[in-house]
């Protein structure tokens, strides 16, 4: 395994080393860096012209100046960077961190969100298949998928923005619009359930009633301003998370493991109280990862003491139960944040359809759940977008994946020794149609990157995009090869992690 | 039941009371806003303010009495690109979006009126033309102007500027090595006389020069250049005046980089005093998206309305939106009709105003041989010819007037519209021949001219969809009269070697920005002008120039513009078509938002917006 990690980093790196000539090249010899200066009428012309060639070495030849850069850049190994000066002088390293945090930051959290969404969507509309849920799956996955991002991007401002926020003026939902949303959701939830149509009748109607009865119970108790789970949703969200994962492992078929989930429940229930003074105001967020890996220790100590022979089991459901629930209880104190965020918000209206910041960090006085939303809610948009356009194509794959797999002999034999729906899916099934999959994540991260342009200009985001551009138009390498170094080195390494992940998913690769 | 039962008492926990007072000031989501205008209103301590700003043909900055600041906060922008430079004076940092937050942090003696008047600064200082012969200025700045370091704002301040502009008599810019866009001390050779830190200087002009009065505006702190070159503050006026180029040379660095922000952070503030209301000093810059600048405690003059200016780095594409949803509260969008509906789309919160631009559209005439209209070729008839089926009302009434309702045809150059005098000189001028079209008369010119069916390339920079309709216009009506129109715009018509310089075009279809500067036509209209593209020549027109260029006199320049604006008319230089519309969309809270003809754009009196009651 190692030499073959060791193979693969060395490949990346001369792939790297050979694509960052050819961009190099390709880039000084794009326009002409002094255009601007050429018509100007400064008197000085000549002056600033030598000033500029001075500065990026335009007298020297190509591979001198290239050297320049690589000998900057290698210093990397020796953790002291230098990416060289844009063309007025401004430093890139200084450029490529501002500007890479943002761009990072949106475009993790989308690509994360898609891979989520669109794997279960994509199995779940394989396990569905021909049903109605897969019908309407598909036609959003085509819809989506040939979106224009500008356009989306702009009307998700007008709906996401402009009108969510004249809507949070004054938050009323109206009955037609609760027995709309109610009856979307029992469409989805009867037919992705499935059964006979009198079972998916009875599916829906439930279905209905407790959606409907959620949004009527929200809207009068003024939910939208002053949000909060609350503990029984949080204990219902827990008994929900470890449900999920019996279902992807076990099932009922042991009871320790059952016992050992309901006891980290219960554990969560305890320390829900005991951290709560703590969870109040934290400090940054070094307390939460803490208090997540207290928690991550807490469950894998009940699987451990409680698992009996299925110890390996019980400690994976008992960490995820106990995650799922530690999610919640943070949603909970974030969701408590919303109604102090929304007084501070300029004019009352909470999210802003430019910026990365809601109110300017330096000006902000709020505390550390309200600090979330500072920022929290200029991301929403935008993640929407990106995930939005990715999930089309991860639902589509996958259902596509998972298809040929369930139709495979050993799936057929599986089903006929008797094993049930759920092991089939699970164990035999979704792990194998997985593989191809983590490809096209690996892909998608990269070209999320170069995506995100588009997206960047329309959100008033000053990420690698627009340090990119402005490279291209000022005919400026050294932004250039800084974002094809961020660009580029994203898609070497997810790439390898794909290939390694690939190895470990599929034993026969890993020569 | 059961489980709508259970729902229920799951959702019963479900909602948060911490981060407000009660329920109902939560439930008003919108009452920020109420109270922000509240607070704006018991800020808001002159009468008359109202009156003030919408007075039709005022173009001064309106009195607003005395105002204390609020702790409001108003937004705009001028577009993506970041505010960069503390020195917009320099070569490299003279542009826009440096403009619009430097106008706020450095005032000077005078400012430009909506319609390109100058007015004085009283606060800050007066100035006084004492002799024509030499044309001798006297300045004196406000016993009160400081800047807000508390260093007084004294003619030590001025001399920099003047030396700044690499004078000849200190060995020009290979001594001192600044690098200006001012050419002050071409005009001003002698320099300032004047005294080390006095509040008084006098500028002798050795020939005469028309654009004297803008010539002097605001001024950068010396004492912060002084210390950063090593220098004592007065050490370095006293070195301009005796003309120790190798002493003053020592700021030029700091004077061209030192005051540049690389890394968009005010990293010291005390190297960026501010003479005006607003100051950076304080302010909060959110790299890449935002800066907001706070009031200038020291300020000497009217103080700003609103706590917090705030300049948003936003594209264009994006301002329309973000006015919808409060992000900016004044945008100066691209004036085009889709905008004006989208804007008129939004109801009561947004407020749109139209004016006209000091950017005006006309067609020039090529005068080269190979052209149809040298006088080799068609000559003056066949110009006119052209001049009478050019349907200028029909363009203003189909791409201008959507835009802009007051739109009317322009008929003169030097002129707009908007002016005072600009009738007087059209009366003057221009009789009225083209202002209707006339087909027969044009094919009989044409006929006379000599020309049968001749093509007429009209030439401009695409793409350019105003324009290109424009160009559709004119052929429409044109080809019935004779002439073979065609459109002959391209990406590179102004490009260095492009369409323009190689004279393939007939007529160019392009506008001028006007300076306010008084003698700036006449590089375009004169013999052998660097912008005189067509190759126009006229004696009449040159002598007038030279009249005008060496005189003072406002009267003197009046007259001469009726003279060369008669010649330009009766030979067809070109033909003049409309200023551009520009529009305004603000937040329709707000008071004070004036839209400006003048390049400043509609941020020239930032400091006096503030929401209403």
């Amino acid at each position: 395994m190692l030499q073959f990690i060791l193979r693969r980093i060395a490949i990346s790196a001369l792939i790297m080393f050979l694509g960052s000539i050819l961009l190099y090249v390709l880039m000084i010899n794009s326009g002409d860096p002094l255009a601007d200066l050429r018509e100007s009428r400064a008197e000085n012309r000549e002056q600033l012209m030598q000033a500029r060639i001075d500065n990026m070495g335009l007298d020297e030849p190509w591979w001198q100046r290239y050297l320049g850069w690589l000998t900057g850049v290698s210093r990397c190994f020796v953790l002291q960077c230098d990416l060289g000066t844009t063309r007025d002088g401004a430093s890139v390293n200084a450029l490529l961190l501002a500007s890479a945090g943002a761009s990072l930051r949106l475009v993790t959290v989308a690509t994360f969100l898609a891979i989520f969404i669109g794997v279960t969507l994509g199995v779940l509309s394989a396990i569905r298949q021909y049903s109605g849920f897969d019908y309407a799956i598909t036609f959003g996955a085509f819809l989506f998928f040939s979106l224009p991002v500008f356009w989306a991007a702009v009307l998700l401002k007008d709906f996401g923005a402009i009108r969510f926020n004249n809507w949070m003026a004054d938050p009323a939902v109206s009955t037609t619009a609760t027995a709309v949303v109610a009856l979307v959701f029992a469409l989805a939830v009867a037919s992705l359930l499935g059964g006979s149509l009198r079972r998916q009748l009875v599916t829906g109607l439930v279905t209905f009633a407790v959606v409907f009865g959620v949004v009527f119970a929200f809207d009068q108790v003024t939910w939208w301003v002053q949000p909060a789970l609350g503990l029984p949703l949080i204990l219902i969200g827990a008994l929900g998370a470890l449900g999920f994962m019996l279902v992807m492992t076990v099932g009922l078929a042991n009871r320790r493991i059952l016992y050992a989930g309901l006891v980290t429940i219960g554990l969560g229930l305890v320390s829900y109280f005991v951290t709560g003074p703590l969870l109040e105001d934290p400090a940054n967020w070094w307390v939460i990862f803490a208090l997540a890996g207290a928690t991550v220790l807490v469950g894998l100590a009940v699987g451990w003491v409680m698992g009996g022979y299925e110890r390996r089991t019980a400690m994976v459901v008992s960490v995820g139960t106990a995650l799922g629930m530690a999610f919640l209880v943070f949603m909970d104190r974030l969701l408590r944040g919303w109604a102090g965020f929304l007084d501070m918000a300029p004019g009352g209206r909470p999210i802003g359809t430019i910026g990365e910041n809601r109110i300017i960090p330096e000006r902000f006085t709020g505390d550390f759940w309200e600090g979330i939303f500072n920022w929290g809610v200029q991301l929403v948009l935008p993640t929407i977008v990106l995930t939005l356009i990715s999930i089309a194509a991860y639902s589509r794959y996958t259902r596509g994946s998972m298809l040929e797999t369930i139709n495979q002999d050993y799936i057929r034999t599986a089903r006929s020794k008797g094993l049930s729906d759920r092991v089939v899916f699970t164990k035999h099934a979704l792990r194998n149609a997985l593989i191809p999959i983590t490809t096209i994540v690996a892909f998608d991260f990269a070209s999320l990157l170069g995506g995100a342009v588009i997206t960047e200009t329309i959100f008033g985001w000053r990420g690698l995009g627009a340090m990119f551009r402005q490279g291209l138009e000022f005919v400026d390498p050294n932004p250039v090869m800084a974002y094809y170094l961020v660009a580029g080195g994203a898609a070497v390494l997810m790439n390898m992690l794909a290939d390694i992940a690939y190895a470990s998913l599929d034993p026969r690769i890993r020569r | 039941m059961a489980v709508v039962a259970a729902g229920a008492l799951a959702l019963a926990g479900c909602t948060s009371d911490s981060g407000s007072d009660d329920n109902d000031t939560a439930a008003e989501g919108g009452g920020s806003e109420d109270m922000s205008e509240e607070s704006g209103d018991s800020e808001e301590g002159s009468e008359d303010s109202e009156d003030m700003g919408g007075e039709e043909g005022d173009t001064a900055r309106a009195d607003l009495g005395d105002v204390t600041p609020n702790d409001d906060s108003v937004s705009f922008s001028s577009g993506a690109e970041e505010y960069n430079a503390y020195n917009g004076d320099t070569a490299a940092t003279n542009s826009t979006y440096n403009a619009v937050v430097n106008n706020q942090l450095q005032s000077g003696f005078w400012y430009w009126g909506t319609d390109g008047t100058i007015y004085p600064n009283e606060w800050f200082g007066s100035y006084e033309q004492t002799s024509d012969d030499p044309l001798t200025v006297e300045y004196t700045i406000s016993d009160d102007a400081v800047w807000s370091d508390g260093t007084p704002i004294t003619s030590n301040d001025f001399l920099l500027s003047w030396a700044s502009t690499n004078p000849e008599s200190m060995g020009g810019a290979e001594e001192l090595g600044f690098d200006p866009v001012s050419t002050w001390s071409t005009y001003a050779t002698e320099g300032l006389e004047t005294e080390v830190g006095s509040k008084e200087f006098t500028v002798v002009y050795p020939e005469p020069y028309p654009d004297w009065e803008i010539a002097v505006s605001a001024a950068l702190p010396a004492h912060v250049a002084a210390e950063q070159g090593g220098l004592e503050p007065d050490e370095l006026a006293q070195a301009i005046l005796d003309g120790d180029a190798e002493t003053v040379s020592q700021v030029s660095e700091f004077w061209n980089t030192g005051w540049l922000f690389p890394n968009y952070q005010v990293e010291d503030e005390a190297l960026v005093p501010s003479s005006g209301p607003y100051t950076l000093e304080g302010a909060a810059w959110e790299s890449g998206n935002q800066l907001a600048l706070v009031p200038n405690e020291n300020f000497f003059g009217p103080a700003p309305a609103t706590g917090n200016l705030v300049f948003k780095f936003a594209a264009p594409e994006t301002h329309v939106q973000a006015l919808q949803n409060g992000d900016i509260n004044v945008i100066e969008p691209q004036a085009t009709v889709d905008t004006r509906q989208q804007l008129e789309g939004m109801g009561d919160m947004v407020a749109v105003e139209d004016n006209q631009q000091m950017t005006w559209e006309h067609l020039d005439f090529n005068f080269a041989e190979s052209s149809a209209f040298s006088d080799e070729n068609g000559g003056l008839a066949a110009r006119e010819a052209f001049a009478m089926c050019v349907p200028r009302q029909n363009i203003i009434d189909n791409l201008i007037a959507p835009i802009a309702e007051d739109a009317q045809v322009l008929n003169a150059r030097e002129r707009f519209p908007f002016m005072e005098d600009y009738q007087e000189l059209v009366d003057a001028a221009y009789d009225g021949r083209y202002d209707e079209v006339d087909i027969e008369g044009a094919s009989a010119k044409l006929e006379e001219a000599g020309l049968d069916n001749p093509e007429i390339r009209i030439g401009y920079s695409a793409p350019n969809q105003r324009r290109t309709e424009q160009v559709a216009q004119i052929k429409s009506s044109c080809d019935e009269a004779g002439f073979n129109i065609v459109d002959a715009g391209n990406p590179d018509f102004f490009e260095a070697g492009g369409t323009l310089e190689s004279g393939d075009w007939e007529v160019a279809l392009f506008a001028w920005a006007g300076s306010g500067q008084i003698a700036s036509g006449e590089p375009i209209y004169s013999t052998g002008g660097s912008q005189n593209f067509g190759g126009f020549s006229n004696e009449e027109v040159d002598a007038a120039w030279d009249t005008l260029a060496s005189s003072v006199d406002p009267e003197v320049h009046m007259e001469q513009l009726k003279v060369i604006e008669k010649a330009l008319w009766d030979n067809l230089y070109g033909i003049p078509l409309f200023t551009h519309p520009g529009i305004v969309g603000y937040d329709s809270t707000l008071e004070n938002v004036r839209p400006t003809s003048v390049q400043t754009g509609v941020s020239w009196n930032a400091d006096q917006w503030v929401r209403a009651s």
